[in-house]
């Protein structure tokens, strides 16, 4: 077996998949596609797609329908050929206008052969009978049909062969006539005419399904049920897309989406935890004993300050089991739970970091970027939760004890939102500090520093709209402090809001501030701090990291006297300013 | 072997049954040069004896091809199978099992009993070695329950034998 089509077909496929996930290089290619000719550019947008700068479209079903049904009247009136002929090509060249163009234009007469498009239609001899090639019936030839190719078969035949073939999948949009001899294409206009309805409607599914899945720019949402598909604008940055079902996932690897990280971190690392993790998922995420009185807890509230059951009542921190009232002065006046070195340090794995192995200790390695992985990730699912009771019942129960109109109630809400984006993207730091190798000590610690302030930055966001704002809710009556709370959680939501936005940009440009920063002989690319743009914020940081790596100390040493750090966001300022750079608070 | 797996099939469509009268008329008339049908009064089951083409590796010897057909014959393809002994071909195991596109994904309900006849006789006429495919083993084993080789997800290695 293995006909020259067949061959073809596969070849294709193959070099779609390689530009799929060279990412942002190598789209070199892709542009050519486009210069076929102004006229027939590949995009065809609908007028909808306007409405902002995304680089994606969500398509219904009936977007699908059209864009398809569109593109085939172009290369049907381009070619000069039928519509049927037109959707043909289309799908053997995978839905490229500009790839049919091309290829029928350098060489029509190979292109037809491939796909069974003959040049001249031969009709059905006038034969007053005509023999079916299946049956071997003798009918009077009105009865009879045939592809181009003027092979006779009846009506009875036509339709159990079509059946055969469109119950055995979507290989029914190719094809061909009966006769084993010969190749002619059968298409959609034979089916509509010889086959049931119900075939007719599965065909025209399988058409519909190919649109979307032989197509390089278009892919379905990945979530269940969910019946929307996505168009890229394949070369356009940033892969992370939003469907309409509100289900935001990576159109490139269709993971959740996860940005800042890249997506051959998030298959490794999926890789890994499917590997290694499968009991170790639940109970790492969700339970422990608590440190004081040894009982088992079970987390079930998103932040990680948590207080064990009455009478122990003890206060600690989620992720290092330290007591909650040290946070923030033991760890320096910054919140550390989110690095290993430093756990490390405080002697927390020393025990064990003598007994075990090597193999151990990257286990151990693991098991810390892990479960701060999970527990985020569950955060996130109880974050999403809780956003939902918020708008489906809470909201308007604030807003009769509080007196206050629903829509002087949207900062929480906002907050809640802001709360769900960052747990997505600080979870996949985590997969991101693991890969980050471990030589790289001032990526590692720019890197540690920054996850570390968007987190505590998260955590007394979360903290906030999460336990602060159940005291409005429980109260009887309003609060006269409520607009204070106002204040604070609004304050929390935009100031954690820059804190992810510099851990995005820094993690996109691959952290590259600190080799400038660091290696003075460099100091040619010294514009491109340029990157992290806004204010002198890049500036300030770069020196943070300068400085603290000399030292190799993993605590961190912003007390120096050369940094203040804010009251209300912990921010490390320079001396010179008075208010923070971050949250714009007067020292 | 297979007889029970034949034996628990459905019994012919009207349609099958008559293509494969015409096809029994059309055999009797104009048999395919090599080919013998044995007359049984079943119409479901086609036992046919093949003379190796003269010239050829398998010049003289006889073989029995069996051939059941499917409820919907001819949209579905014929199960054809060699009798005990079946040929050493590189491509027939030892069971009897025939590894040819036509026989099932490159079936068409064009084709006839006469042309799948025709195209085995060619493969073994183009055979250069006698020997059984290189995993004949491991495959027999895996049928030993009588399935059949349409149940296999064959992979046709090479189209010159």
């Amino acid at each position: 077996m293995g006909s020259e089509e067949d061959m073809h077909d596969a070849n294709d496929v193959q070099s779609v998949e390689d530009d799929f996930y060279t990412g942002e290089t190598g789209m070199g290619s892709e542009d050519d596609d486009y210069n076929f000719g102004d006229n027939y550019s590949d995009d065809s947008e609908d007028v909808t797609s306007h409405r902002q700068q995304q680089n994606y479209t969500i398509l219904s079903e009936a977007d699908i329908r059209q864009h398809q049904g569109e593109n085939i009247n172009r290369v049907s009136t381009v070619l000069s050929i039928p519509r049927y002929a037109a959707c043909i090509l289309l799908r053997h060249y995978n839905w490229s206008i500009s790839r049919v163009h091309d290829e029928w234009f350098a060489d029509e007469e190979h292109v037809r052969k491939a796909v069974g498009l003959l040049e001249r239609t031969v009709e059905l001899s006038n034969a007053r009978e005509l023999t079916c090639g299946i049956c071997f019936e003798n009918y009077p030839c009105g009865r009879m049909s045939s592809a181009s190719c003027g092979h006779p078969f009846c009506g009875a035949c036509w339709r159990g062969y079509i059946s055969t073939s469109v119950s055995d999948g979507p290989g029914c949009l190719m094809l061909r006539c009966p006769d084993p001899s010969c190749g002619a294409a059968v298409g959609q206009n034979m089916i509509d005419v010889l086959t049931t309805s119900e075939d007719k409607e599965k065909y025209s599914r399988y058409l519909l399904r190919s649109y979307v899945e032989d197509n390089r720019k278009i892919k379905w949402c990945p979530a269940p049920g969910c019946e929307f598909a996505v168009e890229f604008v394949i070369g356009s940055g940033s892969y992370d897309v939003c469907c309409s079902c509100s289900y935001s996932f990576c159109w490139n690897c269709a993971e959740e989406a996860h940005r800042p990280v890249d997506c051959a971190t998030v298959a490794k690392w999926i890789l890994k935890n499917s590997a290694e993790s499968e009991n170790m998922n639940w109970i790492l995420a969700n339970s422990k004993p608590c440190p004081k009185c040894k009982r088992p807890i079970e987390k079930n509230q998103g932040c990680m300050h948590i207080t064990c059951t009455p009478p122990c009542k003890f206060e600690f921190c989620w992720l290092c089991l330290g007591p909650w009232s040290e946070h923030g002065e033991r760890t320096g006046g910054f919140y550390a739970c989110n690095r290993y070195e430093a756990a490390k340090q405080e002697g927390a794995y020393d025990e064990s970091e003598r007994r075990r192995e090597m193999a151990k200790n990257s286990l151990e390695r693991y098991t810390h970027y892990y479960e701060r992985w999970a527990t985020n990730q569950s955060s996130r699912q109880k974050a999403l939760a809780d956003l939902h009771s918020m708008q489906t019942e809470k909201l308007e129960k604030l807003s009769d004890t509080q007196s206050q109109p629903e829509s002087q109630l949207k900062f929480i809400i906002e907050a809640w939102l802001q709360i769900v984006e960052c747990r997505r993207v600080l979870k996949w730091t985590y997969a991101y500090g693991f890969y980050l190798p471990e030589h790289e000590h001032a990526k590692r610690q720019f890197f540690e520093y920054l996850q570390g302030e968007a987190e505590s930055g998260l955590e007394r966001l979360h903290q906030c709209a999460e336990k602060e704002l159940q005291v409005y809710l429980d109260a009887e009556g309003p609060m006269a402090d409520f607009n204070d709370f106002r204040t604070k959680l609004a304050g929390l939501t935009s100031v954690t809001k820059n804190y992810f936005e510099n851990l995005v940009r820094a993690l996109e440009t691959g952290l590259k501030d600190v080799g400038t920063s660091n290696n003075q002989a460099t100091c040619s690319k010294g514009s491109s701090s340029k990157s992290l743009g806004n204010k002198s914020k890049s500036g300030k940081i770069k020196a943070v990291a300068g400085s603290s790596s000399g030292s190799g100390a993993p605590s961190r040493s912003f007390d120096d006297g050369n940094l203040w750090s804010c009251d209300r966001c912990t921010y490390a300022n320079p001396r010179s300013t008075t208010t923070c750079q971050m949250c714009e608070h007067h020292k | 072997m297979t007889s029970s797996s034949a034996a628990s099939r459905k019994a012919l469509s009207k349609i099958a049954c008559n293509r494969l009268q015409k096809e029994l008329v059309e055999w009797q008339v104009n048999p395919p040069a090599g080919f013998k049908h044995k007359v049984t009064d079943n119409l479901q089951r086609w036992v046919i004896e093949v003379i190796g083409a003269p010239g050829t590796l398998y010049a003289n010897e006889k073989y029995q091809l069996q051939v059941d057909f499917p409820e919907h014959y001819p949209m579905e393809a014929p199960q054809v199978i060699f009798l005990h002994p079946a040929p050493l071909h590189p491509h027939i195991y030892s069971n009897g099992h025939i590894c040819l596109d036509i026989l099932y994904d490159s079936w068409s309900p064009a084709m006839t009993v006469s042309s799948v006849c025709i195209s085995i006789l060619s493969m073994l006429s183009s055979s250069t070695a006698k020997q059984r495919p290189p995993d004949n083993d491991r495959y027999v084993r895996n049928c030993r329950n009588g399935r059949s080789p349409k149940e296999t997800r064959w992979w046709f290695h090479d189209d010159k034998v």
